[in-house]
């Protein structure tokens, strides 16, 4: 761990004194003890870089090289959910990939167990070694979650959602929620003002929005002030994604999403149709 | 004299209906013509392509009273807007998941695909899709707006 963080203090460091980035987006120590997201300008200043506790960044880079020139150029320090998440605002463009330099590092056994990380590493680490990833689904608190039929996961997820203080705090911890002007703010979708929400706009419009953009950082559960698990939907959603097109948010820099993106090349010849669609291919001469 | 007649039936569901204008919506008029018998309780929203339903709109005609909702386009490979309707597939399928997934069930959703002289076919796909619609519970646990204390825990 204290390798890790040598490893990751010292390439910050060259970066910045060879004048390759003009800064380092990172979480660093600061005089008071806390640790919190800092940009680091000066490279005798690498020195207080941490990598611990979770903290997602890929928004702050976002926010970062927005208020900055067009010229500046960033490193950040990451885990390998920033990585995914910048890698998929890359694809949106939202920024210019080629500004961000990343040095990524590897989580701990422990550090994935408590996020239920199926791939605690970016792809190409700066730092540590890659460890194997937990499985979400074989984890009782997700597992518990998606069992039961419509009735028993209907009393579940109202109980669950209707908790919900409407704090905004999913969207806003979300890496990858950007859009401007956001559904949840505009009445003809939810109606602002009232809380607790409606569940289905709120809740369903929000998750389904991420359906094929989702990293599975957990952001926005880590995030929720009540405790809505809110990653469970979203690891549903990501596995038939892998199931049925073999694709995975953040991973593939040039292939974009199957599911709302691809109007060129939905082959119809061997596109199998969901067996609950109802196809009309009766013979015309009824 | 007779009382009159009272029924305890349930108001049969109600469905909100996109229909594509090139081929679904042609198809609702022939049914219309050919006055093939229907539940009335089921409205046409015209659309472009079945591509441009946002699966928001789903969401949203759901949570605002809707019991479900069909989305229906031209047959796969029939479309006016090359494979539009191949991806009018695909997300309303990934909804499906997530309906299913909370409990609200992909049964309240029809995908359905037609061309405009198939007005039987229009008839019979969304006279199957309100019979089955039929039994189904009201969605009211999710369009409960108030408070629900029991769920702090």
């Amino acid at each position: 761990m204290l390798e890790l963080i040598h490893s990751i203090r010292e390439k910050s460091r060259e970066l910045l004194a060879a004048g390759r980035v003009d800064g380092v987006l990172c979480l660093a120590r600061d005089r008071f003890d806390v640790v919190q997201p800092r940009l680091i300008l000066r490279a005798e200043k690498t020195g207080s870089i941490e990598t611990s506790p979770k903290w997602n960044l890929a928004k702050l880079a976002l926010r970062t090289l927005r208020r900055a020139g067009p010229s500046f150029r960033l490193a950040v320090a990451c885990r390998g959910c920033d990585e995914r998440a910048l890698l998929e605002l890359a694809k949106r463009n939202q920024f210019d990939p080629t500004r961000i330099t990343l040095l990524g590092y590897t989580c701990s056994r422990e550090q994935a167990e408590s996020c239920l990380c199926d791939r605690p590493y970016p792809e190409k680490p700066a730092a540590g070694e890659k460890i194997e990833g937990v499985d979400p689904f074989a984890d009782p608190r997700v597992s518990a979650l998606l069992t039961g039929d419509e009735g028993e996961r209907t009393a579940r997820w109202t109980g669950l959602l209707g908790r919900c203080i409407k704090c905004y705090g999913c969207r806003n911890a979300c890496p990858i929620c950007v859009c401007t002007p956001c559904k949840l703010e505009d009445d003809l979708w939810v109606e602002r003002a009232v809380v607790p929400t409606e569940l289905i706009p709120y809740h369903l419009i929000r998750a389904f929005h991420l359906s094929d953009t989702c990293v599975a950082c957990g952001a926005c559960q880590d995030a929720c002030p009540v405790g809505i698990p809110l990653l469970a939907l979203q690891l549903v959603m990501r596995r038939r994604l892998r199931e049925r097109y073999g694709y995975e948010a953040g991973l593939e820099a040039d292939r974009k999403s199957p599911l709302l993106m691809d109007f060129d090349h939905a082959s119809p010849a061997g596109f199998e149709l969901p067996a609950w669609t109802v196809s009309s291919e009766a013979p015309h001469e009824r | 004299m007779n009382a009159p007649e009272t029924t305890d039936k349930k108001p049969s569901p109600r469905v909100l209906v996109f229909a594509c204008r090139w081929c679904a919506l042609i198809g609702a008029d022939a049914a219309g013509r050919k006055k093939t018998e229907l539940p009335a309780s089921f409205r046409v929203i015209p659309v472009e392509c079945a591509s441009m339903v946002e699966p928001d709109s789903v969401l949203r005609a759901l949570a605002s009273g809707a019991d479900g909702v069909a989305v229906m386009g031209c047959h796969l490979g029939g479309c006016r807007f090359n494979d539009a309707n191949h991806v009018a597939v695909k997300r309303m399928e990934a909804l499906g998941d997530l309906l299913d997934t909370v409990g609200i069930g992909r049964r309240r959703l029809l995908l359905s695909f037609g061309t405009a002289h198939e007005g039987h076919e229009f008839a019979e796909v969304l006279g199957n899709f309100l019979r089955e619609l039929g039994p189904l519970p009201e969605l009211t646990r999710w369009r409960k707006t108030l408070l629900n204390l029991p769920a702090f825990r």
